[in-house]
């Protein structure tokens, strides 16, 4: 019956090509503005690792100082990131399966003088557990193991364009790159990495980021006396003077992840960073009250994505665009199926059910509302394309399989919601009036 | 075949009520052609659609082939509508975007046969009519008694057991209407139950019965071929006739 419906749907579609055109046009519009929007929001709020992120935690204490919150205006607010103290004592933890903590610094790469010319390069220091922790693929080789984590070895990891820019390309692990004063030993090449969030590290704005071309085990960090370029953060000076100083200051500039598969590691390490804290406050730090977060990466997204308020406004105003569209289509399907009630009329008398009258019109609104989901579709794809060339980053802006289903769902409720009355009053009208007045 | 006793059928506005059919009682066999006569207004019509189950009626009873069909659902009407009773009507009502043979595909499809068999009774029927070269014309480019054939033919295809006309023959010429009642008499002959609004006593005669109904009653009925001893005829009716 679904292919007779069709059938009879794509007669009447082409029995009147104005009236179609303005039909799918209407609904191609809406579709296009409701797809673009949501596509936008949805790029940036997905979650970036399906399958991982419940068990990636992100830990934040409460350093700050006594007398004002980190945030001024939110007396509950936390630092979003730790110390480096705090950071030594977290990672004598044995409870989560994995951990790092990582900031983001600039060296000075010098390659071979053939190849060109030294640039600044961002560097991210990471413990060995950050690559599969946030499922770093690997073109070529992989991470450092622990005992180069330890010692630290002068190895890195670099980015797939790094590796095109320093070596063609090709395989290289056991090459090595001079950085500022130092050479270290390629271990691994990343595989193409472009997230459409910097997920690992929010404080960087999160959109418009990309993941650092080199990566650097942590414990350089003392060795190197290694600068932020990330974000840090402070309430009160150092004690003393020099690099470990800052080390042991309440500056805050380290994120610190976590690894906890079940709810039972959940809640023991949550336990754990409280009695830390509270220990803490034993030797007079932690002034103000107990306040930690061990917060899963899907609502720390949610909580500290930079998506500006504006794209999430507009998603949702786009999806009553979209109803708007429709509903402005009523009167002209009512019409349109109205004019048909003396064949709708025949049809009841040879044997159609109201019921079947009615699906055989829901059919033709859904053929309308596909087929302006289709040219709405591809007038987003041409928008997004547009977005993508005037922000940074742009392009990790396109249109998934996901979204593609839910622009899909969209066309199909557009033209249920356009058609269902007028569909519903075709079929109500007493065919017997009708059937002599032909 | 079809029963109806002491039915009535009001039709209601706000201002105006109209008793369409008042105490309307008829008795049809399986395989009698009947013809319904009266004049505009008398409630032919509308015995046809309450006949027909596109319409309802307010009182009395209506068995059709042995079966109860008051107080049935939309559904369940439209399948009897479907499978047991074919209509043909005046202005013969096919679909005009749709060629001969989709039109008489039409009450096949609500029928869920499959294709192939679908097939075979449109070409059987159409063959039967003698419109087998004319399958891809629309029905602009038919006759009027062309097209009155197609009707007949998309009746045909589901092999009903009752047949309601709606002056069939109303928008044809003198020549045209021989032919469809010529049809009408040979399908007749091989056991289909025919009841026919008719305003044309030449059609009319072709009958085996003729009903008169005035004021949404049965008022006379000219019964040549049927004894008046039968017992489902109204006592009305009975004592008009003597």
């Amino acid at each position: 019956m679904l292919t007779y419906n069709v059938k009879i749907a794509f007669n009447s579609l082409r029995r009147n090509p104005v009236l179609t055109g303005l039909l799918i046009g209407a609904i191609a519009l809406g579709i296009c503005v409701s797809t673009t929007f949501i596509a936008l929001r949805h790029i940036f709020e997905k979650d970036p690792l399906r399958g991982k992120s419940s068990q990636l935690f992100n830990v934040r204490l409460d350093n700050w100082d006594p007398q004002r919150a980190w945030n001024a205006e939110d007396p509950k607010s936390l630092p979003s990131q730790i110390t480096y103290r705090d950071m030594r004592e977290l990672m004598k933890s044995s409870i989560p399966t994995r951990q790092t903590a990582s900031f983001r610094t600039r060296f000075f790469i010098h390659p071979d003088p053939k190849v060109g010319r030294p640039y600044a390069e961002n560097i991210r220091l990471v413990f060995a557990d950050f690559f599969p922790m946030f499922d770093v693929k690997f073109q070529y080789g992989g991470p450092w193991d622990k005992a180069a984590d330890a010692k630290p070895e002068q190895v890195i990891v670099i980015g797939h364009d790094t590796n095109q820019k320093l070596f063609a390309g090709a395989n290289s692990v056991g090459r090595t790159v001079r950085m500022d004063d130092r050479t270290y030993k390629v271990v691994g090449v990343l595989a193409p990495w472009k997230p459409a969030l910097l997920y690992y590290d929010l404080t960087q704005g999160g959109i418009g980021q990309q993941p650092e071309q080199i990566f650097l085990p942590f414990n350089f960090t003392p060795v190197l006396e290694v600068q932020s370029f990330g974000n840090s953060d402070g309430w009160k000076g150092f004690d003393g003077d020099g690099y470990a100083a800052f080390l042991s200051s309440e500056t805050v500039w380290l994120q610190f992840w976590a690894e906890l598969p079940t709810p039972e590691k959940q809640q023991a390490y949550r336990d754990f960073v409280n009695d830390y804290v509270r220990d803490q406050k034993k030797i007079g730090r932690f002034q103000r009250p107990l306040h930690t977060e061990v917060t899963v990466l899907p609502e720390l997204i949610k909580q500290q994505s930079s998506l500006p308020p504006s794209i999430r406004s507009l998603s949702i105003v786009s999806i009553l665009f979209l109803v708007v569209c429709s509903l402005n289509l009523v009167g002209l399907l009512l019409g349109k199926f109205l004019a048909r009630v003396p064949e709708v009329s025949v049809r009841r008398a040879l044997g159609a059910s109201r019921l079947q009258v009615f699906w055989q019109h829901v059919v033709e609104c859904e053929l309308v509302g596909l087929a302006g989901g289709v040219i709405g579709l591809a007038l987003s794809i041409g928008m997004l394309k547009m977005i993508s060339k005037v922000v940074p980053n742009g392009d990790v802006i396109r249109l998934d399989l996901e979204m593609v289903a839910v622009s899909v769902f969209l066309s199909l409720i557009a033209g249920l919601i356009a058609g269902i009355y007028p569909a519903w009053r075709v079929c109500s009208v007493a065919p017997a009036m009708q059937l002599k007045l032909q | 075949m079809l029963t109806m006793r002491n039915i009535k059928k009001i039709y209601r506005t706000d201002t105006i009520e109209t008793h369409a059919l008042a105490d309307f009682s008829l008795h049809v066999d399986a395989g009698e052609f009947v013809s319904v006569m009266g004049p505009s207004g008398s409630g032919k019509t509308t015995f046809l659609n309450v006949a027909g189950l596109l319409d309802t009626f307010e009182s009395g009873t209506y068995t059709l082939d042995g079966k109860d069909v008051s107080g049935l659902s939309d559904s369940e009407m439209s399948r009897i509508r479907n499978r047991a009773i074919g209509f043909i009507f005046q202005s013969f009502n096919l679909i005009p975007d749709l060629n001969v043979f989709d039109n008489v595909d039409v009450p096949l499809r609500y029928r869920g046969l499959s294709g192939s068999d679908r097939k075979q009774r449109i070409e059987r029927s159409l063959d039967l009519v003698g419109l087998s070269s004319r399958v891809k014309h629309l029905p602009s480019q038919l006759s009027g008694g062309q097209q009155q054939r197609v009707a007949i033919a998309r009746v045909l295809a589901g092999d009903p057991k009752l047949i309601l006309a709606d002056e069939p023959t109303g928008n044809l010429d003198s020549l045209m209407a021989r032919e469809i009642m010529d049809l009408l008499d040979r399908i007749n002959a091989e056991g289909t139950t025919i009841v026919m609004v008719t305003h044309s006593p030449e059609c009319a005669v072709r009958s085996q019965r003729q009903i008169h109904v005035l004021d949404g009653r049965v008022v006379d009925v000219a019964m040549p071929h049927i004894s008046l001893a039968r017992t489902e005829a109204s006592a009305g009716v009975a004592s008009t006739l003597g």
